[in-house]
């Protein structure tokens, strides 16, 4: 008996006193990784790069369409919240489409992804390595080119937040400056991005085609006009992109992943985006066509009956990107891709910047191929000035309609140097410094180093 | 060849106790006899001292040796193998203890003094028991008289109100349902207030594991897998001097849960039967289907549009929406439960068992909603020698629980939507089928009928020791202890809830949660001079958690019928496989000296080592120091001779908390960040190597009393906690990419007072016993970083700020002053925000604190206190002849609670249906009332404001409890061939009186620092129960 129970005993004393060593409170991550300890493989740098295209989905659901469309003459609302105050020119620091968090974790990822991808590859002239690297400047520069967009002056971060340590408190830094940065990133993209990926690939992944095309559109953004015109020429001779009939032309949107698409945020059941509720539902959606939108289109515009529901007295059902015809009141998500640059976009743009450099052939030429497409005769110089009044706000108004709800009217007025004249009849705007909008204010609240937009404070 | 067997021969009493412990653990049923050679018999009788009934169960023992019996029938005993000069100790709890020397009497009756409530009980606490008597901690203690009065399924819900220091609340009425509760305040911000549970000496998982909540804001009670009959006390171990030895999780208090045990004597074979009915304890008033098509109307009026919503047109083009549906009746049943549980307990010297079983099938009051729980227990005591004991106690929990989704936000809410649901919605479209989904809305009859969610665990629960006396003093023991919570949950939301054809969902997710670990420990009581007593604990613990979960979600299932996830078309997410890993390594000890139990000193120190801070940081240290004075042994105070006993208690100590994420100081690098079906990985926590413990330094002073021959007995306790380096998710530039970094920042206080009467008002054939305790907890936050503040404060959810000085759980918003009468009412012309709309008649008036004539959010101020003035409960015990009779009365007050399913109720958002007060809205010019005109899509955002509206006195007092019990008269008893019978009726949740105008004030919606916000949780129900207790 004496013998069993020293034995017990001894059992008991090991296992209290065997395992217990101080390695024991050595835990890592099992089923995700330390902050510091991800990249180590090629497929990791492929996921970290994929990790930043998730946040694209999270930045564009719902903003696309406040910051390109909300606060511009195409669209009206009856909702309460971001879009009456877009609308109205209430812009307040308490608004949802004054947060740019989703485009700084945009940021954060793509830096996290700019340092640590060379690390994984040896040497310096991996095809996948300069590629990847490429979709990560380039989504980085999409973050800034909206943020400068909407804010104007925003915190420059190029770096990786990895500790306690580093400087959480940055002021903001010149447009300019920042400009200068994505230029470079997308120069840099452009140059290593692959031309083609495979597939829907194309279309949802930034391509050689993508990054040209979003310098197209910085170039027209900053008005330099000849480098737009270089960066559209590589696009429009890009074999991946051509324009698609008029038959199909709600299918760019509705179906997605079509010729005419340059760069579209890819969405489907279960990573989903707020088109639906924006422009779909029938009684209760967030924007309805305006008046004045309605009553923009020229007479046989074959586009007309895509766009939106005619037949309703007071027009609510924006058709353009679930069908003709689409009925719904559901206010559940929407699974639709977002298009943000596709080739009619692209296509204007150079035309637009022809037009500035007085070539109007080259603008015409450009701008009748999609007049035609949707059915309108072709204009002259002579015709354009006579309905428009001049070359440029004849291209102008064809985006506006081409584009339509797309997210680029706002923009367009903005940089053009337009969107006072047009807005300040409808809601008043009146002053330069109005047309960024104001920083939120929970951005302020965690930066003693930020102030407000001068318009705002 | 011949084999002998040498009886006494160790090897085969090896074989022989591993039979019977194989035995056991098969049949848990067999009794064995005692083996050893006896010296003499004691038999007798135990009685009360105060009525004369016999006491049954009494823990007869020779003392110093594991030989022992209880008493049985008529209070009976008979105890062999005792020696003349022996000592005989009689012990059960609710009875002061009595040691008797065994002289020449073959015969020895005993009349125990009842001490029920009174300061002679012993209590458990950490790595021991005590005489509470000698406590000089904070410690409450609830034994299973109590809990057998209460008919409640689990171990929190009977804390509530019985437990002074305690607060529970209801975080949803649904069988199995999470509840809340609260150790003397909320000690943290961010991370958890959960005091640590510990069953029979084993930490276990208090924290719900379970993931599929639907649009619920909490999990399920995973202390639900207790069975409370299997429960012989419940301690609430308070202030330092009690908890510090459990050091790093001890912050929020610690619940010491202790299970039946067997005792040496007769088998005791119990059998208990409940079945009972529950309804709904409140039904509340909402609009028909003609009051609310005008009320939709009026709000489109109101906007100033023209246009008449589709909906509220009656005509066959809208079937639809032509009914006239009373959804709470539709949803709502009465329901019916039932539970058997069995058990026998026994032994002999060297072999104790206690082994029971137990179901249970309880329907909830909504439709469908289901609770299935099956217990099994085995804890046996084996003495192997005079100095080794070893022993096992073993659970195991089947549950299933058939959900429904009772809480939170959106189309997918059952109770909102029975409250809020349109009136004219049909139940079923002409053709007979379900109108499942219309107007944006899913049907919640349908939801409750055809949605799953169901919940399935399987929990064992076991720890094994050893046990050996070195010395006579000095004891070694050592616990091999382990938890493991196996959960597999399904959901599916079928199509025919849905618009789109064939569009339905389903997941899947199974967990496992295993914690094990070890703690060994030397214990050392000496008593020199007959005065000195001296006590010593020393010992080291590893414990071990490891948490796994695997899960896939589906959609497009060819039928609603197979719901499995074979069947689905579209896999939309197989990126679940999660796991994660903590450790922890403790030393602790003790030292405790009195002297004749009138000075009383004690001194603990824990080490605590976790994996979850950074690598410089592991270590936290925990000492905390008490002392007691026993002034009614004090000669010089002769003056308080009414005093049956008085003590003074002080101590102070410190206890941390450790409940963050098992990787947060390391940073987070997450998969699942996935782009269409490309699989993604992202940056998700920032880390800081620089973490540690939230520490707790409390004070506590008390006194115990009693007087009267102890039939009145008082304990106050005051105390003091201080929590610094509180883990807080501190929010961060998002520049950074990052919302917040989790650090140690800040300081909260808490401090209250807790007071316990019991008093034996009558004794003898008409027995009454009252309890009464009574709990106050002032909350502060005492510091918070500058650099975190927005005007002074923190915004925390939507509903509260945090801000020096003041409480956790303030309500801020807009102070609503009544409606403008008259579009002139509002002279200044104030408008809702500096460039919107001018307030008009039908309008809310908003107090416009600075007086700008803007609302905005500078207007904004503090609007309600969460935290009650004081909270408690009162017990009367009334007993005659065969008949006893408990009413237990519950009480809050001073509290107030944040309505928001009022807001929903009363807001014609989503053209929600609203309360019967919108029959009283403002409807034209000059209107005086206090209910504002409903407008659609209002841009002045009048709803949607948190505003003083909704702010409401949460206080009450609740009929808790009331039970009735008819014990059968023993003789008659035994005439059917049974030792005991009791028949009893039990009433649950009888009457509320209140002000609150939701379903229950006993709420809170939201776990952490979201308290109390009424979010529309599964309401309580009014329970009968009837009940038979049999002894076999």
């Amino acid at each position: 008996m004496k013998k069993i129970s020293i034995r017990v005993l001894g059992c008991a004393l090991l296992l209290a006193f065997g395992s217990c060593s101080d390695s024991l409170l050595d835990k890592d991550p099992i089923s995700s990784f330390s902050a510091n300890g991800f990249y180590k493989s090629a497929s990791d740098a492929q996921a970290g790069v994929y990790g930043i295209y998730n946040s694209v989905q999270s930045t564009f659901r719902l903003n696309f369409a406040y910051w390109g469309e909300g606060r511009a003459d195409a669209v009206q609302t009856n909702h309460a919240g971001d879009p009456f105050m877009l609308k109205q020119n209430g812009l307040t620091s308490i608004m949802t489409s004054s947060r740019w968090d989703n485009l700084y974790v945009m940021i954060s990822r793509a830096n996290y992804a700019i340092k640590y991808i060379p690390t994984v590859f040896e040497g310096d002239d991996s095809s996948l390595r300069n590629q990847l690297l490429g979709q990560s400047r380039a989504l980085r520069a999409l973050a800034y080119f909206y943020a400068v967009r909407v804010w104007g002056d925003v915190p420059l971060i190029l770096e990786p937040y990895e500790s306690i340590n580093q400087e959480l408190f940055v002021s903001v830094t010149n447009q300019e400056t920042i400009l200068n940065q994505i230029e470079e990133d997308l120069i840099f993209a452009s140059a290593n991005c692959a031309a083609s990926y495979g597939g829907e690939r194309n279309r949802v992944l930034i391509t050689k085609g993508a990054a040209d095309a979003l310098l197209t559109q910085l170039y027209m953004w900053r008005k330099d006009y000849a480098k737009a015109i270089e960066s559209a020429d590589r696009v429009v001779g890009n074999s991946l992109y051509s324009l698609v009939s008029m038959s199909n032309w709600n299918d760019i949107f509705s179906a997605g992943l079509s010729n005419e698409s340059i760069f579209e945020v890819g969405y489907n059941e279960v990573q989903t985006n707020a088109l639906r509720v924006l422009y779909a539902i029938g009684s209760d959606s967030d924007y309805f066509p305006s008046e004045s939108f309605r009553n923009s289109f020229e007479d046989g515009d074959l586009r007309k009956t895509k766009i939106y529901d005619i037949t309703q007295a007071q027009p609510r059902k924006i058709w353009k990107f679930f069908g003709e015809g689409f009925n719904d009141e559901s206010a559940d998500p929407s699974a639709n891709n977002i298009v943000l640059v596709r080739l009619a976009d692209i296509m204007l743009l150079k035309a637009e910047a022809h037009a500035n450099l007085n070539q109007a052939d080259e603008a015409l030429t450009l701008l009748n191929t999609i007049r035609r497409r949707a059915g309108l005769d072709a204009l002259d110089a002579q015709s354009a000035t006579a309905l428009y009044g001049d070359l440029v706000s004849a291209i102008l108004h064809e985006r506006s309609i081409e584009l339509c709800f797309e997210g680029h009217r706002w923009f367009d007025l903005v940089r053009t140097g337009r969107a006072i004249q047009v807005m300040g009849p409808i809601n008043g705007l009146s002053d330069v410094r109005n047309l960024v909008w104001p920083l939120h204010e929970d951005a302020i609240n965690r930066n003693p180093s930020l102030s407000q937009n001068e318009f705002y404070r | 060849m011949s084999v002998t067997i040498n009886l006494t021969h160790p090897r085969s009493n090896r074989i022989r106790i591993l039979e019977s412990l194989i035995f056991l653990l098969l049949f848990g049923l067999l009794w064995i006899q005692p083996v050893f050679a006896q010296t003499k018999s004691i038999s007798g009788k135990v009685i009360d001292l105060d009525t004369g009934q016999p006491v049954l169960g009494v823990n007869i023992f020779v003392k110093g040796t594991t030989n022992g019996t209880s008493s049985g029938e008529g209070g009976q005993y008979t105890l062999s193998g005792v020696s003349t000069g022996n000592i005989l100790t009689f012990s059960i709890l609710g009875y002061a203890s009595q040691e008797i020397t065994v002289g020449a009497q073959q015969t020895i009756n005993v009349s125990l003094q009842s001490s029920t409530n009174s300061i002679e009980e012993m209590v458990v606490v950490g790595y021991g028991r005590q005489k509470k008597r000698n406590l000089t901690g904070s410690v409450v203690s609830v034994g299973s008289e109590e809990i057998d009065k209460t008919a409640l399924q689990d171990p929190i819900s009977i804390l509530q109100g019985r437990a002074a220091g305690v607060q529970v609340t209801s975080n949803s009425g649904a069988p199995g349902g999470e509840m809340t509760i609260r150790v003397r305040g909320n000690s943290s911000l961010n991370s958890g207030n959960n005091p640590l549970f510990v069953v029979d000496g084993i930490p276990i998982e208090s924290n719900s594991i379970s993931s599929l909540n639907g649009s619920e804001n909490f999990g399920l009670n995973p202390l639900a897998d207790l069975n409370p009959t299997d429960i012989a006390s419940i301690e609430v171990l308070k202030d330092a001097a009690s908890t510090a030895i459990y050091g790093s999780r001890a912050a929020n208090g610690v619940v010491m849960i202790t299970t039946k045990r067997g005792a040496a004597g007769k088998p005791e074979v119990t059998m208990n039967v409940t079945t009972g009915l529950s309804e709904l304890s409140r039904k509340l008033s909402v609009l028909n289907a003609t009051q609310y098509r005008q009320l939709i109307l009026d709000s489109y009026t109101n906007l100033g549009t023209t246009e008449e919503p589709y909906f509220t047109i009656i005509d066959s083009l809208n079937p639809m929406n032509n009914g006239d549906v009373d959804w709470q009746e539709e949803l709502m049943r009465t329901a019916a439960q039932y539970k058997v549980d069995f058990a026998v307990r026994g032994g002999n010297q060297n072999t104790k068992y206690a082994w029971s079983s137990s179901y249970l099938d309880q329907d909830g009051v909504i439709l469908n909603s289901n609770y299935k729980r099956i217990t099994s227990r085995l804890n046996v005591d084996f003495n192997i020698s005079d100095k080794l004991t070893v022993g096992q106690s073993v659970s195991f929990t089947n549950g299933t629980n058939n959900r429904i989704n009772a809480g939170g936000v959106g189309n997918l809410s059952v109770i909102r939507e029975l409250l809020v649901r349109p009136p004219i919605m049909s139940m079923y479209l002409p053709d007979g089928s379900l109108n499942g989904y219309s107007l944006g809305r899913r049907n919640p009859v349908g939801i409750a009928l055809y949605a799953t969610h169901l919940n399935k665990s399987n929990r064992l629960i076991g720890s094994q020791y050893v046990e050996y006396a070195i010395l006579p003093e000095l004891k070694f023991r050592s616990n091999l202890n382990f938890d493991y919570i196996s959960m597999k949950e399904d959901e599916f939301m079928p199509s025919i809830l849905d618009y789109r054809e064939g569009y339905n969902t389903g997941a899947v997710r199974s967990s496992g949660n295993l914690t094990w670990g070890n703690e060994s420990y030397f214990s050392y009581n000496k008593t020199v001079d007959q005065v000195h007593n001296f006590g010593a604990l020393l010992g080291l613990s590893f414990q071990k958690w490891r948490f796994d979960r695997t899960g896939l979600d589906g959609m497009f299932f060819p039928s609603d019928d197979i719901r499995t996830l074979n069947a689905a078309g579209v896999i939309s997410n197989q990126g679940i496989n999660v796991a994660s890993e903590h450790a922890m390594l403790s030393y602790f000890g003790r030292f405790s000296y009195d002297y004749q139990s009138k000075y009383l000193a004690e001194f603990n120190l824990r080490a605590d080592g976790s994996s979850r801070f950074g690598r410089d940081q592991r270590f936290g240290y925990f000492p905390s120091a008490s002392v007691g004075w026993r002034f009614s042994e004090e000669s010089g105070l002769d003056g308080l001779g009414f005093l049956d006993d008085g003590k003074l208690r002080f101590s102070a100590g410190m206890t941390g908390n450790e409940a963050i994420g098992d990787y947060t100081s390391q940073g987070e690098f997450s998969l699942g960040s996935n782009y269409l079906d490309f699989s993604g990985a992202a940056p998700t926590v920032m880390p800081n190597a620089g973490l540690t413990w939230e520490t707790t330094t409390q004070y506590n002073a008390g006194l115990d009393m009693a007087f009267l021959a102890n039939r009145l007995s008082l304990t106050v306790d005051l105390y003091l906690k201080n929590t610094k380096d509180l883990l807080y998710n501190v929010p961060i530039p998002n520049t950074t990419g990052f919302n917040y970094i989790t650090q140690n920042i800040g300081t909260i206080q808490n401090r209250g007072a807790e007071f316990l009467v019991t008093s034996k008002n009558l004794v003898g054939k008409f027995g009454w016993n009252s309890n009464l305790n009574i709990s106050l907890n002032r909350n502060k936050v005492t510091s918070l970083p500058e650099n975190l503040l927005t005007n002074g404060y923190i915004q925390n959810g939507n509903f509260h700020i945090l801000q020096e000085g003041l409480p956790i759980g303030v309500f801020y918003g807009w102070e609503f002053d009544g409606v403008y009468a008259r579009d002139e009412d509002n002279v200044n012309g104030v408008t809702h925000g500096a460039l919107g709309p001018v307030f008009e008649g039908g309008d809310p008036i908003w107090r416009d604190l600075n007086g700008d004539n803007i609302i905005n959010q500078d207007d904004r101020q503090i609007i309600g206190y969460a935290e009650p003035k004081f909270f408690g409960g009162i017990s009367n015990d009334f007993s005659y002849k065969n008949f006893s009779l408990n009413v237990f009365f519950q009480f809050s007050y001073g509290n107030e609670i944040y309505s928001e399913i009022n807001h929903q109720r009363n807001s014609v958002v989503r053209y929600n249906n609203l309360s019967t007060d919108a029959l009283s809205r403002w409807r034209e010019q000059g209107d005086i009332t206090n209910f504002p005109k409903p407008v659609r899509d209002d841009p002045k955002q009048s709803d949607s404001r948190v505003q003083s509206r909704w702010v409401e006195d949460g206080s009450y007092i609740k009929l808790k409890n009331v039970n009735l019990r008819y014990s059968f008269a023993p003789d008659l008893v035994k005439r059917i061939g049974l030792y005991r019978l009791d028949a009893f009726v039990t009433a649950s949740n009888l009457i509320t009186w209140t002000k609150y105008t939701g379903f229950d004030p006993d709420v809170n919606s939201y776990s952490g620092l979201r308290v109390g916000v009424d979010e529309g949780s599964y309401p309580q129900s009014r329970t009968f129960i009837f009940g038979l207790n049999i002894g076999l």
